[in-house]
């Protein structure tokens, strides 16, 4: 995301516009997280941690829709009088979950069936439809609006507390998130008058500051500077989980591996709230504002409850739903793990994923086991990574709740070419892509072009080769691989385009070449060119195309669907095979 | 980049191509989609046994021209002599040594020059990932975001053409593979292969990797691979050294064919 996109909105064109004359601002870090967010900033000598007027470094996610002015207003500068506040219909959060979501994405419908406010999902592989309750009437919003709005507010606050304009950000994002997802909260940025400089994945961050701390460690102790260490990132938010492993020296941590899926606190907490009343999603279902006060109230106790089980071996539950429902029960420590089963099975199968992705060949390799995020905190979940990694302790040298936000900031700090005099931004993360990318080929499959795990800036290619004789058009559907190993391959459509002019011929003759290119600001290109073989030409036929992507728009779910209906299998291709063994 | 989008379209695709074929990626793309993909195991089956990897007759020829267009193509316009683009001294490499800044990628710099390495099949372990870190930190395109537009983009070509030596000295099979390319010879291990015992100790392998049931049996197998890659690294790197390259191309060819069975193994451990 860099100067690049610039054009497509108009304040985004001013920032670039701007960017000469603000040649030293030194870019923020932000991290937007599902529950909270914080803000960061390279002060000179070390990263700072930006305040907010109540003096918290960690400020709720949330946006309150309200009547009078101003409105709305955000968790930066609101002061909730209680928890219920943010839970009565007005107010929209857990944005981080639903931005750039489909109607069809599971995670949106169990969204749609626990959160106070309103989301209609049609199912259709279109935006749901979201709202909040003001005045007792549902007024819609949209998560890139919710975010903006939000993103303002951060801004407002980094402004009066640096004295000066802030426009560039490094913003830290899970690495379950799609590119899609990022031109959405891209999007929100823009809206907010914010250039995001960077993207970075939460345990790219992570290692940032990890190498910084390792950096400075060996400076003083002069011995074995050059060993190069192990790194294990767990971080597990409400929203989110990602597990990276990082092999650093020298203040420079190369990626090996990275592995993220859309599972965190949140899911733990519906579970918790299913588990104590089972009928919840039906029982709420009309949203009325006893109902939104019963699940404010469900909330509020299984949260609270869920945090005691993490010091205590059981908990008392005594909440009144109203319509003389009552729940009164205790929960203990087992019976929470039981509830949860699945979503530690999943934190415990993206840790041996990445393990074994990373080609680390045994855990006991691993120097530090780096844990981050607020579910870390739970005993369960911290014995499962340790276990798999066949440690005691983890490394104790970050603060779990920081430590992205700090990252970020210090990301900045190196992208805004700041120099440090005593080294302390001798820094380097070596990035590497969270999801396959590649196209549809050999019938209905995803064909990968670049993996996963390959290090950025890259870029592949591989050839194809016509379906049918005489075809003289393919069509080359790019996708995006999710890596929801445990469920279906989920593949998310990124754009598509024609390539045309393909020389009458026999099947799998022409080679039509597919290249695909991650630039350092993380820009996919992909391109697209046919060559005739043995037509004693080395060029290509047709002038090569190409796009910059994601090109799909909102409601992209339909677009595969359309695609394939309306075309079918006329313009598909294969990958090549060798025809000196056919 | 925009200037990308207004060159001939040439060099939009090659401007990353650099002097080592296409093929060369191809197979390192073929190696870690094997590894990474188990899911796509039938996707791919064919393509470990049938597709090649290698090839005296590239397939992707307007991509294959850029070894000869690299220089004229305008966007890696290096001129041939050998000053720093900026103060104008004599040392430069990869980066001038004088004023630090990034020189535009010169292809006659091979990947062993690039870490400091004599042209030869044997390196020492772990003497690879320090020399790596240590160029990304004076290339990568993150810490020179502040440069001019040129020295961005020559930061890019640098720091991905560091990437790619990076992973093709690290791993024996393609090393060796490059060695050849360095000294002329196109290698082509699936062309040349018509020795029956070697095809039907693989066949058995192969099918002694399908019928294992437990993990012991595979970690068996797998070591069983491990020692005969060893053993005709060992070859290769003998006959290279006596530059006797039909011996050479022979050891790279069994190097493949086990590579491959230990892929296998390792998708279904």
């Amino acid at each position: 995301m860099s100067e690049e996109v610039g054009y497509t909105v108009a304040s985004d064109s001013e920032t670039t516009a701007t960017k000469e004359e603000l040649e030293t601002e030194i870019a923020i870090g932000i991290d937007i997280g599902t529950c909270q967010c914080s803000l960061a900033v390279w002060n000179g000598s070390e990263v700072e941690l930006i305040r907010n007027t109540r003096n918290q470094k960690l400020m709720k996610s949330y946006v309150t829709f309200r009547d009078q002015s101003p409105s709305p207003v955000g968790g930066v500068t609101n002061q909730l009088s209680h928890e219920y506040d943010m839970l009565s219909g007005s107010s929209i959060f857990n944005m981080k979950r639903l931005i750039g979501r489909l109607d069809t994405d599971p995670i949106v419908h169990q969204a749609s069936n626990t959160l106070p406010f309103l989301i209609q999902t049609l199912g259709i592989g279109a935006k749901p439809f979201i709202a909040a309750l003001v005045n007792n009437m549902w007024r819609s919003t949209t998560p890139e609006e919710v975010v903006a709005i939000y993103l303002v507010e951060l801004k407002a606050l980094a402004e009066a507390r640096l004295k000066r304009p802030v426009r560039d950000v490094v913003l830290t994002v899970p690495a379950a998130f799609s590119r899609f997802q990022l031109t959405r909260i891209a999007r929100s940025c823009a809206m907010a008058g914010l250039h995001v400089l960077r993207f970075m994945p939460e345990p790219a961050a992570v290692a940032l500051l990890y190498a910084q701390q390792q950096l400075q460690l060996h400076k003083d102790s002069i011995a074995d500077s050059g060993s190069e260490k192990i790194g294990l990132i767990f971080n597990m938010g409400a929203g989110y989980c990602d597990v990276a492993i990082i092999a650093t020296a020298g203040g420079v941590s190369q990626m090996k591996a990275l592995a993220g899926s859309c599972i965190g606190g949140e899911d733990l907490l519906q579970n918790t709230m299913h588990h104590l009343v089972p009928d919840m999603d039906t029982r709420f279902a009309s949203r009325g504002l006893e109902e939104i006060k019963a699940m404010g109230i469900l909330r509020v106790a299984t949260q609270e409850a869920i945090h005691k089980l993490s010091f205590q071996p059981s908990v008392q539950i005594d909440i009144d739903l109203g319509n003389g429902t009552r729940v009164c029960r205790v929960i203990d420590v087992q019976e929470f793990e039981e509830i949860n089963k699945r979503v530690f099975e999943k934190c415990a199968s993206l840790v041996t994923q990445c393990l074994h992705e990373s080609k680390v060949a045994k855990p006991e390799y691993i120097d530090d086991v780096i844990l981050v995020g607020g579910c870390t905190n739970i005993p369960k979940l911290k014995n499962i990574v340790m276990g798999i990694c066949k440690r005691n302790e983890n490394y104790s040298g970050i603060n779990s709740l920081e430590a992205a936000v700090r990252g970020a900031a210090l990301e900045g700090a190196l992208a805004s070419g700041v120099n440090d005099p005593f080294g302390s931004l001798d820094l380097l993360t070596i990035q590497i892509n969270a999801h396959s990318i590649g196209i549809r080929a050999d019938g209905n499959s995803f064909v990968p072009i670049i993996d996963r795990n390959t290090t950025l800036p890259a870029r592949r290619e591989m050839l194809f080769t016509t379906a049918h004789d005489n075809q003289t058009e393919a069509l080359i559907v790019v996708y995006e691989q999710g890596d929801d190993h445990e469920k279906q391959q989920q593949q998310l459509l990124l754009g598509y385009f024609k390539v045309v002019g393909i020389p009458p011929a026999a099947k799998g003759v022409p080679e039509i070449n597919v290249c695909m290119d991650i630039d350092a600001s993380n820009m996919l290109r992909v391109m697209a060119g046919v060559v005739m073989p043995g037509s004693g030409t080395k060029n290509p036929v047709v002038p090569l195309m190409e796009v910059r992507m994601p090109t799909a728009d909102d409601g992209h779910g339909l677009c595969a669907d359309a695609l394939y209906r309306s075309l079918g299998s006329t313009l598909d291709l294969v990958t090549l095979h060798n025809k000196l063994n056919a | 980049m925009w200037k990308t989008l207004i060159k001939p379209p040439i060099s939009t695709l090659t401007r990353r191509t650099l002097t080592h074929s296409i093929s060369l990626q191809l197979l390192e793309q073929n190696i870690i989609q094997s590894q990474n993909q188990p899911h796509f195991s039938t996707l791919y089956t064919f393509t470990t046994t049938e597709r090649p990897t290698i090839s005296k007759t590239p397939k992707i020829h307007f991509i294959r021209s850029s070894e000869f267009l690299g220089n004229t193509s305008g966007f890696c316009s290096v001129e041939e002599t050998s000053c720093c683009w900026n103060c104008k001294t004599q040392k430069r490499f990869l980066i001038c040594e004088s004023c630090g800044c990034v020189q535009p990628v010169d292809h006659s710099v091979d990947y062993f020059r690039i870490f400091g390495l004599e042209r030869k099949f044997d390196i020492e372990d772990g003497s690879l990932e320090g020399i790596y870190k240590n160029w990304q930190k004076k290339l990568h395109p993150d810490l020179v975001h502040t440069r001019s537009k040129e020295e961005r983009e020559y930061a890019a070509e640098q720091s991905a053409r560091v990437i790619d030596a990076y992973t093709t000295l690290r791993k024996p099979l393609l090393r060796a593979i490059y060695l050849m390319r360095l000294e002329g010879v196109e290698v082509d291990e699936e062309q040349t292969v018509s020795e029956p015992e070697l095809l039907g100790e693989i066949m058995e392998v192969r099918e002694a990797v399908e019928e294992a049931t437990d993990s012991q049996a595979l970690k068996n197998i797998q070591s069983q691979m491990e020692e005969k890659l060893r053993h005709w690294s060992n070859s290769f790197a003998n006959a290279f050294g006596s530059k006797s390259y039909d011996e050479a191309i022979k050891s790279i060819q069994r190097m493949t064919y086990y590579h491959r069975v230990n892929e296998e193994i390792v998708k279904k451990l």
